[in-house]
């Protein structure tokens, strides 16, 4: 019941200067202070039973009166009068006493209000009004969860009640009104008297209750005392109590009084209704009976006895003299029906009368483009065309086939022979149709296409023949080998040349005549040959399969002292080799044999044995070193070999990929590593890594250096030549992209500004390439000729290139067993 | 830093508008919107970046500039569409609700507008709408032929033919035609207007085929917009050579299907004559017109016509016949012309293409195309009456030189006529001479018809029928030189002489003086080209043996096999690897063989000679497209490839003709 209560605090505080004077005796002293000026007459009786029925069964129980609705209010305020003093205290505050004595009286309520409600039907039959006007307030009322509560609905009665005490009820007894009035202070009949600006008991307002969880009070009251918190009950005993309870279902917990309220059936009843969406109160009618405030019968007899009028009867004269001046224009051919007005004629006159004869330039507005005009026919189009103009019987199958979109033109060329024989063109509405489309829904768009001529793209390069010499026309062709022709090397006198082949041997040719001077049969594949760039010996390496042999050919040494020479450069290793033997590095899979005698016959002097396949060979420039390059993946597979120690360094722990080519630098001590994508430049005294060429290629094939150090080409299996100039960028100064195959070997020439490039389809590109010795000056890259002679074989072309180290010469070998000398 | 600028607030998001957004803007419905685009010439746009001009999204939308839509806002059709609108509702109400007087009424007051405003708005000046003229011109004429009781309205129709007519007797008058064409869609002809040339098509004279999937709103939008243009551009233009605009129609002529001639044109002093005298005078006007019979006569013949109409075919000719015969001594047109002549133009009929003849059109030709041509080309001309009233000759007439026939045998042959077919007429004015009859008599085969819109660039094929036609122009002595291989030709040369002493007379040359200069140097690159195409075939001799013949033919295989090569998409290095061996083996053959042809060694060593420099050429070109950068290069590739794909078709054209030639001489010699 807390609305009750929150009520009666309110009704506290609005009395409470009364309760400081001296309590009248009178009769009209006993009378609940009224706020309201009640204006309605018709509830008063209910609601006082209301409010009697509250006071009584919720304050005095043991008189349990039970007031008749005919209960005249003298006789409530008789039997209030009875109780004595403390009852004037409970009439002033409503039913005060209740929220003194807390929760023990909400249960017992709760029977004496089903007892109340069970009579309400009796006592309300007039009181619908008034219902509804309690469920208005009640759909007003902020406090949403309290809004139903039992104590709400009787503290509505309540205002009711109160309401009742108005001057009217003191309709006789005016004197006791004035007393009632003198008694009372004069209550503005404003906010304070709304029953939903009443204070709740607690004041702490909307705000959360558990805020005050830790604290032992619930809040305050009106005058600010803190109103302590209920004892609660342990969870057993109100597990027990909700045992027990029979009206559990109907009890809510009013967390702001911290209370267990239990509704009541009408309650039940009403929030039935709403969340039904019917109209609360139950006893509402909606459908009544319409009083007819008018009647529907028509009267017997009529209201006025006044007669008809003549005007009534005769024609209007005006109107009479209206049609009369129409009949007389007509008559008179004022008014003609007249033929159907003729439509404006479109009237044609000069519009350009005003216009300047050059159409003026408006610059805020964007110049139209005019639609493009229809091409002209051609002799296609002709209806007897020349006969070279008439399509092939596949051009028409082909044109029929196509769809109608797809065809380069709307018609097929016809040869109609005479003029008479042209029937008229289906689809010339059609196309008219299309151009109408297209001149309304195309969009259009200024394209500039201008008339390149491609000469004027063309770099303007220095014409070839100013460049000469360089290598141009085939001159010589080497032919015995029955394998592909790997490798190529010429002597560093530029007379003799050695081949090595897949067929298994080391030729070796007299550069000039083409003549075979002698073979070496190695049995296995050499992948490479390489004579010894020092020109005082005369020796040359070799490498067939997993071996490096090093061969000093007799017939070449023109004076013995060469030989010698070379002998002593080859076996000098041995001797010191012995020594070394033990503290040279174990672990290399490296072993310097003398070969068999059979060999050593034929002028092989050292076998340098390996795990795998030997790729590749390269000399260092002084002829002293080696590297030797093996087909497998990591630091093993660079080795560099000492010749004339015998000895064998393994210069890489570890190496990221598979390496392509090794090449030593001809000027400084760098050594270049090319992996798939990258040249690594190491300095082999320092040890470190020098730079990273990046030519962004996919797969390296071969990489050359300058002679004068400064740049390098690089080849690629991606048909790409890329050029670095190795002091200004690790990215290609120039990138070339003739050949329309792999590129297999590239070349500097040693004595010339020319380079060139063999591909696998079959050409040789020999290039000038031209470096200054002025740093500004960027190289000048001018391809000078494209050789060709070498076939393909199993998409193989030119598998090796060189320069001659003397003449502007060209060497190269190709998959097809052949070398050609090129001059 | 700078204010921040909201996004799509600037720039091509400013720019342009979509379509949806436009039909908001300016709360028109599409097909409003679309009749107004197509009205105001509005088009729609193709924005750099579409995403930036549609907020961001990348949407499939239309784009219009945001400037076109603005001013389409003011524009008062918009609401003149309204007004349609809200007319056609009330009148379907009206219709409806059986209120027939009310729905007259709404007829009646049917809401009007015209585009007059919009002619002026969107060809600011005369030059500009005369550029502009070919789509409009092509679509009038296409109306003017349509069936009447088609899907459009016959006033249109009716319209169409007038504003078609009005045309072609501006280009009659002022001779502006320059090219006629008959293709397998039409007729084009091309006119030089004020210095703008002007095309258009007309289908030939039958019946339309009209598709389903045509919509004939949107033409008629279009046709709506042309018909105002063509009418004021034809009344600039009849006021430019001082006639009266609009030119009356006789409608009597009319009726007969006179074409042309049912119009009256009068200059404009006549006409202004007859507006300065008095209303009494003005009934006695017939007097003045140029058409020499008066009203009564006009009526009778109505009459008559009206009769005719029941009549039988037989009787109907007679008395067209009749009728003809009383306006044989001044027919409309010539008393017009002669007016004209007088006004400005300098140009005497006498002078023109067909000024000295007297032309007669057989029934199966197409009168209407024939009629305009040959008067544009002041030609007098006439007609059967069974292809239409208002011919001046008939077909006895002494008067008539040239006859127009279409059929494959003549029954009867009128004396000191030359019978010859329609094609003739229009080679004549493509080649602006009068060819030689002989080629296009009836009953023979025709040379081919060629385009007079193509324009031969450097390297083109050129159809021998375009080196005859420029060889027949009138340049006689070069013309023996390059014809000398073809002995047919030589005959039809003479043959084409002696034609031409007997019609033409040296007048034309005169004319003909700087086309003779342009035809010149047209000639000289035909020759070349020529020479260059089968350089074999023109060294030959008349007299050359079998074992000559057979080398040559053999060369020219081999050239059929490059060009076929090259067609396959070899380039020449690599049919020279392919055919090499072969080619050597037979020119060693063909050495051994006939070691004393001088010749054919000669044409084979220059071409071997030619083709190593091809090879250098084409070699280095390659090399240095290959230093060029990534985009160049592209670039260059582009146009070398169309480059390619042009000199593949020319090539096809090539082949075929060798082709066909080589069919021809197996023929022969069988």
């Amino acid at each position: 019941m807390a609305g009750k209560e929150r009520k009666s605090t309110s009704k506290k505080r609005t009395v409470s200067g009364r309760e400081e004077k001296p309590v009248a005796t009178s009769k009209s002293e006993e009378f609940p202070k009224n706020t309201i000026i009640d204006m309605s007459s018709e509830s008063e009786y209910d609601s006082s039973e209301d409010q009697e029925d509250d006071v009584i069964e919720g304050d005095f129980e043991d008189h349990s009166i039970i007031i008749n609705a005919e209960d005249s209010d003298d006789d409530d305020e008789q039997e209030q009068e009875e109780e004595g003093e403390s009852n004037d205290e409970i009439h002033s505050s409503d039913i005060e006493g209740a929220s003194s004595e807390g929760e023990e009286a909400d249960s017992e309520d709760l029977g004496s209000d089903s007892e109340s409600d069970s009579e309400l039907p009796l006592k309300r039959t007039t009181s619908r009004s008034t219902d509804g006007q309690a469920t208005a307030v009640d759909s007003d009322s902020e406090a949403a969860n309290d809004v139903l509560n039992d104590g709400e609905t009787e503290h509505l009665l309540d205002e009711q009640d109160m309401k009742k005490l108005t001057i009217r009820d003191f309709g006789k007894d005016l004197e006791s009104w004035r007393e009632y009035r003198k008694t009372l202070p004069q209550i503005e009949p404003g906010y304070a008297s709304d029953s939903s600006t009443e204070e709740p008991v607690n004041t702490i307002g909307n705000v959360p209750i558990e805020w005050y969880e830790d604290y032992p009070h619930i809040g305050y009251d009106v005058d600010g005392k803190r109103i302590s918190k209920p004892a609660t009950a342990d969870e057993l005993d109100k597990f027990l109590e909700n045992m027990d309870n029979p009206d559990v279902f109907r009890t809510a917990r009013d967390e702001v009084n911290q209370k267990d309220v239990t509704l009541s059936a009408k309650e039940i009843d009403i929030i039935r209704r709403i969340q039904g969406g019917d109209i609360p109160d139950a006893d509402y009618d909606p459908y009544e009976d319409t009083v007819e405030w008018f009647t529907s019968q028509t009267m017997k007899t009529p209201l006025t006895g006044a007669p008809l009028t003549k005007r009534g009867f005769i024609p209007s004269k005006w109107e009479h003299k209206r049609v009369m001046q129409i009949v007389r224009a007509i008559r008179s051919g004022k008014i003609t029906p007249g033929p159907p007005r003729p439509k404006p004629e479109k009237q044609a006159y000069d519009i350009w009368a005003d216009a300047d004869e050059e159409p003026k330039e408006d610059r805020r507005r964007r110049p139209r483009l005019a639609a493009p005009r229809l091409a002209l026919p051609t002799h296609e189009e002709s209806y007897h065309p020349p006969a070279e103009y008439l399509p092939t019987e596949e051009e028409r199958a082909k044109w029929e086939a196509t769809d109608p979109e797809d065809r380069k033109r709307s018609y097929l060329p016809r040869d109609f022979g005479s003029l008479r024989a042209v029937p008229g063109y289906s689809n010339f509405v059609n196309e008219r149709f299309q151009r109408c489309l297209d001149l309304y829904l195309a969009p259009r768009m200024l394209k500039r296409t201008t008339n390149l001529n491609p000469d004027d793209f063309m770099p303007r390069l220095p014409d070839p023949r100013d460049l000469r010499p360089f290598p141009a026309s085939e001159s010589l062709v080497y032919t015995g080998h029955t394998g592909r022709v790997r490798s190529i090397s010429v002597d560093p006198t530029g007379l003799w040349l050695l081949s090595g082949s897949d067929d298994g041997s080391v030729r070796l040719w007299e550069l000039v005549t083409g003549r075979c001077a002698r073979i070496w049969t190695l049995g296995g594949t050499v992948h490479a040959v390489a004579w010894c760039p020092n020109a005082e010996v005369s020796v040359f390496v070799a490498a067939v399969d997993s071996r490096v042999v090093v061969v000093v050919p007799s017939e070449l040494c023109s004076s013995s002292h060469k030989m010698t020479v070379s002998e002593e450069l080859v076996r000098s290793g041995f001797t010191t080799a012995a020594a070394q033997d033990e503290a040279s590095d174990e672990n290399l899979p490296v072993s310097w044999d003398v070969p068999t005698t059979a060999e050593q016959s034929t002028g092989i002097f050292i076998s340098i044995s390996m795990h795998k396949t030997v790729k590749s060979v390269t000399w260092h420039r002084r002829g002293d070193y080696l590297s030797t390059l093996t087909a497998e993946e990591g630091g093993g597979s660079v080795l560099i070999h000492q010749l004339s120690k015998h000895k064998s360094q393994r210069p890489f722990r570890k190496l990221k990929g598979a390496v392509q080519a090794v090449k030593f630098h001809p000027t400084k001590p760098w050594f270049l590593v090319t992996t798939q994508r990258y040249v690594r430049i190491y300095n082999l005294m320092q040890q470190r890594l020098v730079k990273t060429l990046q030519p962004g290629v996919k797969w390296i094939s071969s990489v050359d250096v300058h002679p004068q150090g400064d740049n390098i080409i690089v080849g690629s299996y991606d048909k790409k030549l890329s050029w670095f100039d190795v002091d200004l960028s690790v990215k290609p100064y120039r990138s070339i992209r003739y050949h329309r195959q792999a590129i297999r070997q590239v070349q500097f020439s040693r004595r010339f500004p020319l380079f060139a490039t063999a591909s696998d389809d079959g050409t040789i590109q020999v290039y000038h390439g031209m470096v200054y010795d002025d740093l500004n000056q960027n190289p000048l890259i001018v391809p000078l000729k494209i050789l060709r002679g070498h076939e393909i074989r199993n998409s193989l072309g030119v598998l090796d290139c060189v320069f001659h180290p003397i003449q502007p010469w060209l060497l190269s070998s190709g998959a097809d067993g052949t070398i050609r000398l090129w001059t | 830093m700078g204010k921040i600028v909201k996004k799509f607030t600037q720039g091509a998001s400013k720019t342009y508008i979509t379509r949806n957004r436009a039909l908001k803007k300016l709360q028109v419905s599409l097909a409003d919107f679309r009749r107004l685009c197509i009205l105001k010439g509005i088009y729609p746009v193709e924005p750099r970046n579409r995403k930036r001009a549609n907020k961001g999204s990348t949407a499939l939308t239309t784009f219009y500039y945001a400037k076109d839509i603005k001013l389409l806002l003011s524009e008062p059709l918009i609401n003149k569409f309204r007004e349609h609108k809200i007319f056609l509702r009330r009148l379907k109400n009206a219709i409806g609700k059986n209120d027939i007087t009310r729905a007259k009424s709404l007829e009646d007051n049917r809401p009007q507008y015209t585009l007059d405003h919009l002619v002026v708005e969107r060809y600011p000046t005369f030059i500009e709408a005369l550029r502009d003229l070919d789509d409009a011109l092509c679509m009038v004429f296409l109306f003017s032929t349509m069936p009447a009781k088609g899907p459009v309205d016959s006033k249109v129709i009716e319209e169409c033919k007038r504003l078609s007519c009005e045309f072609m007797h501006y280009a009659i008058h002022t001779h502006s035609l320059r090219k006629v064409f008959l293709s397998i869609k039409g007729i084009y002809y091309q006119a030089d207007i004020q210095g703008q040339p002007i095309t258009w098509i007309v289908p030939y004279q039958f019946n339309q085929h009209v598709p389903q999937e045509v919509d004939f709103k949107i033409m008629g939008t279009f046709l709506e917009f042309y018909r105002t243009l063509l009418g004021f551009v034809n009344y600039r233009l009849y006021s430019s050579i001082n006639l009266s605009y609009p030119p009356k129609i006789d409608q009597r002529m009319d009726d007969s299907a006179a074409g042309l001639g049912s119009l009256q044109i009068k200059s404009r002093e006549i006409d202004d004559l007859i507006k300065s005298l008095p209303a009494d005078a003005v009934a006695d006007k017939s007097s003045i017109e140029v058409d020499e019979s008066d009203e009564k006569a006009a009526e009778d013949s109505e009459k008559i016509n009206e009769r005719l109409s029941t009549l039988g075919s037989k009787i109907k000719s007679i008395v067209a016949a009749a009728a003809s015969e009383e306006t044989h001594e001044a027919p409309s047109y010539s008393a017009v012309e002669s007016s004209a002549a007088d006004d400005g133009d300098n140009v005497k009929p006498e002078n023109l293409l067909f000024g000295k003849h007297v032309i007669f059109l057989s029934r199966e030709v197409p009168r209407y195309s024939l009629e305009f041509v040959i008067r544009a080309f002041g030609g007098r001309l006439g007609w059967p009456t069974t292809s239409g009233g208002g011919s001046p000759y008939q077909e006895t007439d002494n008067a008539i030189t040239i006859q127009i026939s279409d059929r494959p045998v003549l029954a009867t042959q009128h004396p000191n006529r030359v019978y010859v077919q329609p094609q003739w007429v229009y080679d004549c004015v493509n080649a602006r001479c009068l060819l030689d009859t002989a080629d296009y008599l009836v009953g023979q085969k025709l040379p081919a018809h060629l385009s007079p819109f193509v324009e031969y660039a450097e390297g083109d094929y050129i159809p021998e029928a375009a080196i005859k036609m420029a060889a027949a122009a009138g340049f006689e002595g070069e013309v023996t030189t390059l014809q000398s291989d073809d002995r047919d030709e030589d005959g039809s040369e003479q043959q084409h002489s002696k034609s031409k002493n007997d019609i033409d007379s040296d007048d034309e040359e005169d004319n003909e003086d700087e086309e003779e200069e342009e035809e010149e140097a047209d000639n000289d690159e035909n020759e070349e080209s020529d020479e260059g195409m089968d350089g074999e075939s023109a060294d030959e001799d008349e007299e050359a043996s079998d074992e000559e013949e057979a080398a040559r033919i053999k060369a020219e295989k081999q050239y059929q096999q490059q060009i076929l090569a090259e067609r396959a998409g070899l380039t020449f290095s690599e049919y020279q690897q392919k055919f090499g061996n072969k080619k050597s083996k037979a020119a060693a053959g063909s050495s051994a063989g006939a070691a004393s042809n001088g010749n054919s060694n000669k044409s084979k060593r220059g071409a071997s000679k030619r083709t190593k420099a091809q090879i250098d050429e084409e070699e280095r070109e390659r090399i240095a497209i290959s230093m060029l950068s990534k985009k160049k290069r592209k670039l260059v590739n582009r146009t070398r490839d169309e480059e390619y794909k042009r000199s593949k078709d020319i090539n096809a054209l090539k082949v075929r003709k060798a082709e066909i030639q080589n069919g021809k001489k197996s023929k022969a010699r069988k």
